[in-house]
């Protein structure tokens, strides 16, 4: 019984997990590069529905497109008006950009919204299922971030923005000879890794108490998440998540709690020497 | 090139007043003593760093508007000298040197937290500085050796033998303790004291278990702690990590008859956050301000302080303001006793200060730690803190938390 619990555990966290990586993932993998706000975007996420439901009376659940729809328009301004500038030079360059402004975003909010942890309180009770407990509004939290990340497949699947992005990913040069404005398309991709982050952002701040101080611990999931399933594509981020998700859930029953995270590093170290694309990375979205 | 003459004018009048007043010799003007504050304004401490100025600023002001702190036959203002260390440990590091080098500030207070003491004190040790710890309660940060650190809290000890005598008493049933702790300074201290004292009082520990400072979830060692069926859950960490522990109990349907976590329901955010899940949580904690003193200090009374706080803020003090501007009082009282700013005089002056002020006794150990209080029980009771333990100070009976 006790092992369904840990299982379930893992699960929830684990599509939590998916949907925190996605826009990092995609980012990294299209624009080549490592966006540092990636945690802090999550977070103000997180506070734009906390402030909603507080003020507003407003279903977090409910709040996730809009929240998420402000992300992509100041991903977009940052991306078109900043890092497009230095987009070509060497990556140690937008890795210094990137941290610059996040630090800026950070202590925005510390500011704005002080580093007190703020909590939603949606407690919409809990199913036993087969002796697991499993709190219905984490179900839905995990319901949603794996529909978000489906919904970001499909997009660049299908859609002839999402084509777009994986030409310009695969070959930037080639897309812009076919008509891709490539600056605009990596505003738009840097636009909908914020869009995620945002609605990831709702999302966890119905699951966990949000706070500034949550920015550099989910961007460093994201890029854990990213390594072990691969960078650059959705399917990386979900099983990545849910890899990371299930193997902190049982090094925690078995290890101890202390141990879990460590062991989810060591996974990412032995993957990178194994399999440095990840469990299932590859280039392009094809 | 030529001079202008007005400028031969002007150096030749203040060369003749610079030499009539050092003939006459110049009016003396009391220096102003100089006390560094490395605190956490920004970053994950910020809420506490805040806590810390506010307490600060109080006391400067009181204290000036006075004339400043008696030296010998003089009054001398103080200068607080206040950097934002962004909660990083580094960079309270480069900021304490800074402050003894560069500022040469005469005396120090820490930032909030024993890490984040023990990062100062190492470097206020090193230049032979008196430190003032406002919020470290971990004795091994106290038992380095260093000559130079004090701190107003008292020991972790103090207040889990006071837990376990509350427990004890009013609940005698309550037999199995599960421990959950941060792996971090305070919370960690916190629950390994936890662990042999509840055995040495006759308890027993069917878990004891930690989780990592990056930890996002806890639902796993809380389904642990499920399966185990304890009487008594124990749970250490910041006000975060808190908050997640208690509702991912709610989550998981965990309960106990008691339910400790430490330090959360002595924060207003905790109960802010929680709502009903904070109600019939107990914790210790150094300072509550039902424990009425009456002192010479700035204040003069518990009552006092409390006044000039709930109208300048709105809201009840909570142990880290009143430790604050405590330790405050501590240097201010430690100078007066040294009759000087000597770094080595003010030293000697703190080792043997016995004092009483709006916080309660202040008289170190040697060690450092200011061995004299007697910790405050509290539980959350109606959306409030309420006292439990000692007797002085006690509004309430323990409630079970089921």
């Amino acid at each position: 019984m006790i092992y369904t619990q840990v299982l379930a555990n893992g699960l929830m966290l684990g599509a939590i997990y998916a949907c925190i990586a996605v826009g990092f993932s995609l980012v990294w993998g299209v624009l080549s590069v490592i966006n540092l706000m990636h945690g802090a975007f999550i977070v103000l996420g997180g506070y734009l529905a906390f402030f909603s439901w507080l003020h507003l009376g407003l279903n977090p659940f409910l709040m996730i497109i809009p929240v998420a729809l402000v992300l992509f328009a100041l991903g977009y301004g940052i991306q078109r008006y900043a890092i497009n500038e230095v987009v070509s030079k060497p990556v140690l360059i937008t890795l210094t950009v990137t941290f610059g402004l996040e630090m800026i975003l950070y202590n925005a909010m510390n500011l704005a919204f002080s580093a007190t942890p703020r909590r939603i309180v949606l407690d919409l009770g809990v199913v036993d299922f087969a002796g697991a407990m499993l709190p219905l509004d984490r179900i839905a939290a995990m319901v949603l971030a794996l529909a978000l990340t489906g919904l970001l497949y499909l997009t660049l699947r299908t859609s002839k923005v999402g084509r777009a992005i994986v030409a310009v990913r695969m070959d930037r040069d080639a897309a812009t000879l076919m008509g891709i404005e490539y600056k605009k398309i990596y505003a738009i991709t840097f636009g909908l890794g914020a869009f995620m982050a945002g609605a990831c952002g709702a999302i966890v701040a119905v699951v966990f108490p949000i706070s500034t101080s949550l920015s550099g611990l989910l961007l460093g999931k994201a890029f854990v998440i990213c390594v072990i399933g691969g960078l650059g594509t959705v399917p990386g981020a979900l099983v990545g998540g849910l890899a990371l998700g299930i193997i902190e859930s049982f090094a925690g029953h078995w290890l101890g709690s202390q141990n879990a995270i460590l062991i989810g590093f060591l996974l990412m170290l032995v993957l990178l020497v194994v399999r440095p694309t990840g469990i299932i990375g590859k280039k392009g979205y094809e | 090139m030529k001079t202008p003459v007005i400028s031969r004018g002007v150096a030749a009048t203040a060369l003749a007043l610079g030499l009539t007043l050092s003939f006459f010799g110049a009016p003396a003007v009391a220096q102003t003593i100089k006390i560094g504050a490395p605190l956490a304004l920004t970053g994950g401490l910020a809420d506490e760093g805040k806590k810390q100025a506010i307490a600060y600023d109080m006391w400067l002001k009181r204290v000036n508007d006075a004339g400043g702190i008696t030296v010998g036959a003089t009054k001398r203002k103080v200068e607080l000298v206040k950097y934002d260390y962004q909660t990083n440990e580094q960079r309270a590091q480069q900021l304490a040197e800074k402050l003894i080098v560069e500022d040469k500030v005469d005396l120090m207070l820490a930032p909030f937290g024993s890490g984040h003491t023990k990062v100062v004190a190492g470097v206020a040790e090193r230049y032979g500085v008196p430190v003032m710890a406002t919020s470290a309660s971990s004795e091994s940060i106290f038992n380095q050796g260093y000559k130079n650190l004090f701190g107003v809290l008292a020991p972790n000890t103090g207040g889990i033998n006071a837990l376990l005598t509350t427990v004890s008493k009013s609940m005698p049933a309550v037999k199995r303790v599960a421990i959950l702790g941060r792996e971090d300074v305070f919370p960690k201290s916190m629950a390994t004291t936890m662990s042999e004292l509840a055995v040495k009082a006759g308890y027993q520990v069917v878990s004891s278990e930690f989780y990592s400072v990056g930890t996002l979830d806890l639902s796993t060692p809380i389904s642990k702690i499920k399966s185990l069926k304890p009487d008594w859950i124990y749970i250490t960490g910041y006000s975060k990590d808190l908050i997640l522990a208690r509702k991912q109990m709610a989550d998981l349907g965990v309960t106990a008859p008691v339910v400790t976590m430490i330090t959360g329901p002595v924060y207003k955010e905790f109960i802010d956050a929680l709502g009903p899940q904070a109600e019939n949580v107990t914790s210790m904690t150094w300072w509550h301000h039902s424990a009425q003193f009456k002192g010479n200090d700035p204040w003069g009374s518990t009552k006092a302080f409390y006044d000039q706080f709930v109208a300048q803020e709105k809201s009840d003090p909570d142990y880290v303001h009143a430790a604050s501007a405590a330790a405050l009082v501590a240097l201010q009282k430690g100078i007066e006793k040294a009759k000087s700013t000597d770094k080595k005089a003010v030293r000697e002056a703190l080792a043997s200060l016995d004092i009483v002020t709006f916080y309660g006794q202040i008289k170190f150990s040697d060690n450092g730690m200011n061995g004299s209080k007697e910790l405050p029980i509290i539980q959350v009771q109606n959306g409030v803190p309420v006292p439990l333990y000692p007797d002085s100070v006690k509004k309430g009976n323990l409630r079970p938390f089921k």
